[in-house]
């Protein structure tokens, strides 16, 4: 850049802000290069993320009134959280913890109910994703066209994939309904505001949206595995179900172990598809009370159910780096 | 393969084939890889094919059901076993702009995740330059740290950021005081692609460390040597020479920017067009607070899937890599 100087001068005879700007940063030390570099890191994660984590942690504790938000209370409002007390800053009638073990007072209350997406939706997305994957592993004719296909859904937009679902689902216009409703799946009527039904919804989409992505993690470790294990399985006499038993299944245990953890991360995050094909008030996750709280005015409790799941989900992340130790970086 | 047990040797077509099974188990594990596949093809593709027949179907027809005829075979009625539209009217992909200016909606959102895409792509290049290719102290703890922001829940943000967004003045976390006041963000670019830049950089962070790390050493030395500074050299060697790595971030950050839902609902109180409201707010606007034309929201929602469509087609090379890569990295 800096060569480019006609008639052979020396750069050095060379001048002005740019130059002297790249005079300076040519002499620093790895270190202080590496942090300068980064620096439009730290602004945007410290401005978008650590400051406004700093400040819902702060607003979590000052006492929730009904006409805002009142004195300092340190961790008042998670003790109120988890004994009740908070619930009645919660929109609709969910409650945070359940009242009993019945799958009614399970569904409608934040936190079981988001732990029950999370929990259903990623056991069957390991196991649809796992065939997905063992299909996408052979060697066949349009094998390009076929996993396009099982990618497809990972990209749809979430107000899309919404839409699907609700125009699927929804009485007056959806032809699933009625023959669902004969098993004793879904209510009848008003589908989509009865809370087991609208999860049981919410949580079909999210397995026809997510499973791909379970689908391609699996399929890297498939892809990893040393396909001469086989030809030794072969030659042994295993079966295809031995082979599968014996050496797929434990070699890609631990990326399965990751790809679940990173998906529950995912889960326990849900909002969006609640938002369109229910209603936050029908099928209360976290995330949706704290949406729900904030624009009820009730700033104190969105913080501490929003802290309450970033504890949560950090949790379960310490677990994966446990799990991964160095790897995991 | 439910009918295995009946193997007396009367032919047929199906105990011929269960007969050769028996004898060679390879015919049945290709049928059921068959079976899986196509199992696999039908679930996944038919809720876009159901979207299609509520685009046909004009909307007086859609709630009067019978999307499943009865179909006579063989004398007996039995319903058909897919859907089928009730008539035929593909103007509602005309209307789908008529109605409400739809493609401002699906501009705004490619302006959004255009910009977020340039952001990132700048940002995690130079992070992941650093990570990559420099040692120094700290490194492993601030890529911890970044992870660790990435999986911190949206709504744990979100609260503050509407704040600062609706103009509400920067506080000092813990003390009241007021630092400045942002302008109004709220409706504006910048309330939606700032959070989508923190929330997906992190991912083409790890991607590109990973491919940056794999130049060797000597292509920039030389690269220096030529007299290039330090910054020339990332964005005239390093770079290029990761194109794949580079592609692979900016496809999945403009992904995951059009898909957004949380932020995009959010942060555009207004589902205007003229607003930046993106997508969400378009197939919205469908459903008001007196009619819900929904032969439209299918129609928008086949539109608006559309890119996406052509994306996954064109680039799942680039995809499936850099979702491997990422994710099992992270």
């Amino acid at each position: 850049m800096s060569t480019e100087t006609a008639g052979g001068e020396r750069e050095s005879q060379r001048s002005g802000p740019l130059v002297a700007a790249t005079r300076w940063m040519e002499n620093l030390s790895d270190t202080t290069y590496a942090y300068l570099l980064l620096s439009p890191v730290f602004v945007l994660l410290g401005a978008i993320a650590i400051y406004p984590l700093l400040r819902t942690f702060e607003m979590s504790m000052y006492a929730q009134t009904f006409t805002g938000l009142g004195e300092f209370v340190a961790l008042g409002n998670y003790v109120d959280l988890f004994t009740g007390n908070m619930d009645r800053y919660l929109p609709g009638q969910p409650t945070f913890l359940p009242t009993d073990f019945s799958l009614g007072s399970l569904l409608t209350s934040a936190l079981a109910v988001t732990i029950i997406y999370a929990v259903v939706s990623v056991f069957f997305e390991t196991l649809i994703g796992m065939g997905q994957a063992l299909i996408l592993d052979q060697d066949f004719y349009g094998r390009r066209w076929i996993r396009a296909a099982i990618i497809i859904p990972w990209a749809v937009p979430v107000v899309i994939q919404g839409m699907m679902f609700y125009l699927m689902f929804l009485p007056s216009v959806g032809f699933l309904t009625p023959p669902l409703a004969d098993l004793g799946l879904l209510a009848p009527t008003n589908t989509l505001n009865d809370t087991t039904s609208a999860t049981f919804i919410i949580i079909l989409s999210d397995i026809w949206k997510t499973s791909a992505f379970m689908a391609l993690l699996i399929l890297a470790g498939l892809q990893s595995i040393d396909r001469g294990l086989y030809d030794v399985a072969k030659v042994a006499g295993a079966s295809k179900w031995q082979q599968f038993r014996y050496i797929t299944f434990p070699l890609i245990l631990p990326t399965i172990g990751v790809a679940v953890l990173f998906r529950s991360v995912q889960a326990l995050r849900v909002y969006g598809i609640i938002d369109i094909v229910s209603n936050c008030t029908v099928v209360p996750s976290l995330s949706c009370m704290v949406v729900n709280a904030f624009f009820s005015g009730f700033n104190a409790a969105a913080g501490t159910i929003a802290f309450t799941t970033a504890a949560i989900i950090g949790i379960l992340v310490m677990g994966i780096i446990v799990w991964q130790g160095e790897d995991a970086i | 393969m439910a009918t295995v047990d009946q193997s007396d040797d009367s032919g047929g077509p199906l105990n011929r084939w269960v007969q050769r099974s028996i004898q060679d188990p390879e015919r049945v594990y290709r049928a059921l890889f068959y079976t899986a596949m196509v199992f696999f093809m039908v679930t996944t593709l038919f809720p876009f094919y159901w979207l299609l027949v509520l685009a046909l179907t004009p909307s007086s027809a859609i709630t009067g059901g019978g999307f499943i005829p009865d179909i006579s075979l063989f004398g007996a009625n039995v319903p058909f076993p897919l859907p089928v539209p009730q008539g035929f009217r593909p103007e509602g992909f005309i209307e789908v702009f008529q109605e409400i200016p739809f493609h401002l909606y699906m501009l705004n959102s490619f302006a959004l995740a255009v910009t977020t895409t340039i952001i990132v792509l700048v940002v995690a290049s130079l992070a992941g330059y650093v990570f990559g290719r420099l040692e120094f102290p700290g490194r492993a703890v601030l890529m911890l740290a970044i992870l660790a922001i990435s999986y911190f829940p949206p709504a744990g943000f979100v609260v503050p950021l509407y704040d600062i967004f609706a103009g509400n003045a920067v506080t000092i976390p813990f003390t009241d005081v007021a630092l400045f006041k942002s302008i109004e963000l709220l409706n504006t670019p910048g309330s939606m692609i700032l959070p989508f830049s923190a929330l997906f950089m992190p991912l083409s962070i790890f991607i590109l460390t990973t491919f940056y790390g794999q130049i060797p050493d000597g292509l920039e030395d030389a690269a220096r040597v030529e007299g290039t500074t330090r910054l020339g050299a990332l964005f005239r060697v390093i770079m290029p020479l990761s194109a794949p790595g580079v592609a692979t971030a900016a496809v999945l950050t403009f992904i995951s920017v059009y898909n957004e839902y949380f932020f995009s609902s959010i942060m555009a109180t207004s589902p205007q067009a003229s607003n930046w409201s993106p997508l969400v707010g378009g197939i919205l606007s469908y459903q008001t607070q007196y009619t819900t034309n929904f032969q439209l929201m299918a129609a928008a929602s086949i539109v608006g899937v559309l890119p996406m469509l052509i994306l996954v087609i064109v680039a799942q090379e680039r995809i499936v890599s850099g979702l491997t890569s990422g994710a099992l990295k992270e």
